[in-house]
């Protein structure tokens, strides 16, 4: 039995925590954004990032967009196509169209509302990555009611909203009346978006400052001030970071890493992007070339010691997916984890009669990351693959690469946007930018999904088109690399790897500062 | 002398002609900017449709053509990268470099002229050997890993510098020092040898023999004739510390001109690559032109000769 003066001690210690919670719960809904946080940034800002119609088909603007703009949907904290100024959106049964609707009640830094015309102008005037595609497919749009709009398609796209959401910046709505009175360039020295936070002031080379913008939709940022601070260099970043001048360092890597790991009071955070990098081979098309057997691939892939290079280039932070697909794209699959296995790789060149091993030639990388190229050498060596490195600078590489006049083995990587159908597009199927050669069954399973308007029946398709590619060893997969940051004491929630695939602290209102959350 | 000037000038537009003919083609030879604007991976047409908007689907001719027309009217380009015009960004940039460039010249100076006469002064004894050494260490010591000593000493453990950035003047010891010290050592090195030269001259033994203390000898008569060549240098020297202070300002994140500079190399920016080594040339073929004229006006055998 209770007795009384308990249960009304109870009664009161229950109504006094509801009490402080409601009390804490409504001070934090008042609170108004505090403190201020700098972050160090690897690269020169430029103000064409701060107009979403020049996204070009990059990550790095992003971090910047996620900041001072806000798109129709976009990639957040659990899903990648969270709806966020349009509440809801629906297809049309032909394919044709779809329409949308807008949030009510929300409004641009300057306090203009954010209406159906905006998001028209801002799709039309768009013009940076993938706008020919979109320019090309996209009929036209209506406008209903200040809510409601819809698109038209010139013919049923599948792809439509990876395009319109992820793989472009067409869907990050500008404001139509402010940017016709100051023109881009006034866009540029003055943006106005509808982000969490409003740009103050921009000096080139030195830094970004952003303020609060108290009135967002989703929720006031919990942090009065955000300074992008440019620090190209990494050990000047880091130490920047060690001395508290800034409170986020990005890209900090190798041995920079271990020292930043070493440091009492700095702790690594890593965010893995929408970058897997992988072993090609060009010449498995050719009968004469030893990779033309699909063991002698295999050999290859189960010769990397994958695990110890993570450990050793990026802290064990990258992630072993297996696959050449971001694991973070739509209609991803997930292969059978990689496997270390010398002992079965030289088995299986023996089996493909080559048990002394033998002469690869030329193992072609980007310089940027010559260091991944080092370590699989000697993996590859191990089991009797010789191979000579030959770096090459980035632009050079890749111009090569897609000019198909690279051969013997290639170490690939990509981080552009889009959708695992357009990753098979550029990397896989007849035609593609780096296909060196082709294999009918896949291209076949490619034409039908990009006529498959059913959902669930592409997802099929485009998981049996990448099991082939992992059954014919057309790749071997390295890993997805992991972005290593540095965080300071004074931060609390940091952001990274909230947003899967995402490199970048973000959403930048969910960032708190250790006290003042 | 006005055949002379025009000469001279005529001169001065020819090399700027080359330099800009050079550098327009060499920026190219270097590689397609568009394979590092865009993620590998991206689709032919956005390849196409950033080559077209950067102009890089003119022929060559064509677009030296539109660099020079616009050159000639002010107008250095638009920027690959920021996607703003180059002056624009050369002017943004131009007070940092002026100060950057600026304090450590004038560390330079004061270190390198008096090291310079202390070593002249006392050849091969202490002073010498020291100035040796530490010109040696300043013309050989790469200026990144000075910078990231700096750093570590003076902003990581004492923590009485900032790191990077600008603003204050705390801000700009570290880079000016770096800066200065591999320009100080080459003015200490030329004002020792041009000291040398002088002091063996008949002029100054003939002012020892009248028995002038050595402190007027060395400061009157000696450093007067001896500082010409190195003033000449520290002024070309300055356009190349405003221009291409490209590792010093990088590692201390510096604002200046030199970062432009490296950014427009890292991203194959054409324009602002052109830009800043135009720019740059013009400054130099104009100090030599005003140089080559003042020389003229002061030794009329120069312009007889030519």
């Amino acid at each position: 039995m209770v007795s009384p003066s308990l249960s009304t001690t109870r009664r009161g210690a229950l109504g006094l925590s509801a009490a402080a919670m409601i009390g804490a719960t409504l001070r934090a809904a008042n609170a108004a954004p505090d403190g201020e946080l700098r972050i160090g940034v690897h690269v020169s800002l430029a103000p064409t990032w701060f107009d979403p119609a020049e996204t070009p088909g990059i990550i790095t603007p992003f971090l910047l967009m996620y900041a001072m703009h806000d798109a129709m949907m976009k990639a957040m904290p659990g899903d990648p196509v969270t709806p966020c100024l349009t509440e809801s959106w629906t297809m049309a049964r032909d394919g044709l169209s779809y329409a949308f609707t807008l949030r009510k009640g929300v409004l641009f830094h300057n306090g203009d509302a954010l209406t159906a015309e905006d998001v028209k102008f801002s799709l039309e005037r768009y013009r940076g990555a993938a706008s020919k595609t979109l320019k090309e497919r996209v009929a036209g749009v209506d406008i209903h009611d200040p809510h409601r709009l819809t698109i038209r398609l010139n013919e049923p796209w599948p792809d439509f909203l990876t395009f319109y959401a992820a793989a472009s910046g067409a869907g990050w709505i500008v404001p139509r009346k402010y940017l016709q009175q100051v023109g881009d360039d006034g866009f540029k020295k003055a943006p106005i978006g509808a982000g969490p936070y409003k740009f103050v002031s921009f000096t080139p080379g030195v830094e970004l400052v952003c303020e609060a913008f108290e009135s967002y939709w989703r929720k006031a940022p919990v942090i009065k001030r955000l300074v992008f601070k440019v620090i190209p260099d990494e050990a000047t970043r880091l130490a920047a970071l060690q001395r508290g001048e800034i409170d986020i360092a990005y890209s900090i890597r190798g041995e920079l890493a271990d020292e930043l790991v070493r440091t009492p009071g700095l702790t690594i955070k890593s965010a893995v992007g929408s970058a897997p990098f992988w072993l090609y081979f060009p010449e498995q098309w050719d009968p004469q070339s030893p990779w033309h057997d699909p063991r002698v691939r295999l050999a290859a892939s189960l010769a990397l010691d994958l695990k110890t290079m993570d450990q050793a280039l990026t802290l064990g932070n990258s992630r072993l997916t297996g696959s050449i697909f971001p694991e973070n794209f739509e209609f991803y699959w997930q292969p059978p984890a990689p496997v270390y296995d010398p002992g079965r790789a030289r088995k299986l060149l023996a089996e493909a009669g080559r048990a002394r091993g033998f002469d690869a030639g030329d193992y072609y990388c980007d310089t940027s990351y010559a260091n991944i190229g080092e370590v699989v050498l000697n993996n590859l060596r191990e089991v009797g693959i010789q191979v000579k490195l030959r770096p090459l600078e980035r632009a050079a590489f890749f111009k090569a690469y897609s000019e198909k006049k690279l051969k013997n083995i290639v170490q690939g990587a990509s981080g552009a946007f889009g959708n695992c159908a357009t990753r098979a597009e550029a990397f896989v199927v007849k035609g593609g930018t780096y296909v060196y050669g082709n294999y009918p069954d896949i291209d076949a399973l490619f034409a039908e999904q990009a006529a498959e308007m059913d959902r669930a029946k592409r997802e099929a398709i485009l998981h049996r088109l990448q099991q082939l590619v992992h059954e014919k060893s057309i790749y071997a997969p390295i890993w997805q690399l992991a972005f290593i940051s540095g965080v300071g004491p004074k931060v609390g929630q940091s952001g990274f790897g909230l947003i899967r695939g995402f490199p970048y602290t973000a959403p930048y209102e969910d960032l708190t500062l250790k006290g003042k959350a | 002398m006005k055949q002379y000037i025009v000469r001279r000038v005529g001169y001065s537009l020819l090399s700027l002609f080359l330099l800009s003919l050079t550098i327009f083609l060499f920026v190219r030879v270097t590689g397609d900017p568009v394979s590092l604007l865009v993620e590998p991976g991206a689709s032919p047409d956005d390849i196409e449709t950033m080559r077209r908007q950067l102009g890089l689907d003119q022929p060559l001719w064509v677009q030296y053509g539109h660099f020079v027309a616009s050159f000639v009217t002010g107008d250095l380009g638009l920027s690959f990268y920021y996607r703003t015009p180059v002056l624009e960004l050369y002017f943004q940039r131009l007070p940092n470099s002026l100060l950057l460039a600026g304090v450590a010249m004038a560390l330079s100076l004061l270190i390198g002229i008096p090291s310079g006469i202390l070593a002249a002064v006392r050849v091969d004894g202490f002073w010498d050997s020291a100035g040796k050494i530490f010109s040696l260490l300043g013309l050989s010591l790469p200026q990144f890993w000075v910078g990231l000593v700096l750093i570590l000493f003076f902003s990581v453990y004492l923590g009485w510098l900032p790191s990077s950035g600008s603003g204050s003047v705390a801000h700009l010891l570290m880079p000016a020092f770096t800066l200065g010290w591999y320009f100080a050592a080459a003015h200490m090195r030329l004002t020792r040898s041009s000291m040398l030269d002088v002091l063996g001259s008949e002029y100054i033994k003939l002012a020892r023999l009248k028995g002038l203390p050595e402190a007027l000898v060395i400061g009157k008569h000696a450093l007067k004739n001896a500082l010409i060549p190195v003033i000449t240098l520290a002024g070309i020297n300055l356009v190349v510390m405003i221009n291409v202070a490209v590792v010093v300002e990088t590692v201390f994140a510096w604002p200046g001109i030199g970062r432009l500079l490296y950014e427009g190399i890292t991203f194959r920016d054409f324009p602002v690559v052109q830009g800043v080594v135009v720019i740059g040339g013009a400054m130099i073929v104009l100090v030599n032109l005003m140089v080559d004229i003042l020389y003229a006006l002061i030794d009329p055998r120069i312009r007889l000769e030519s």
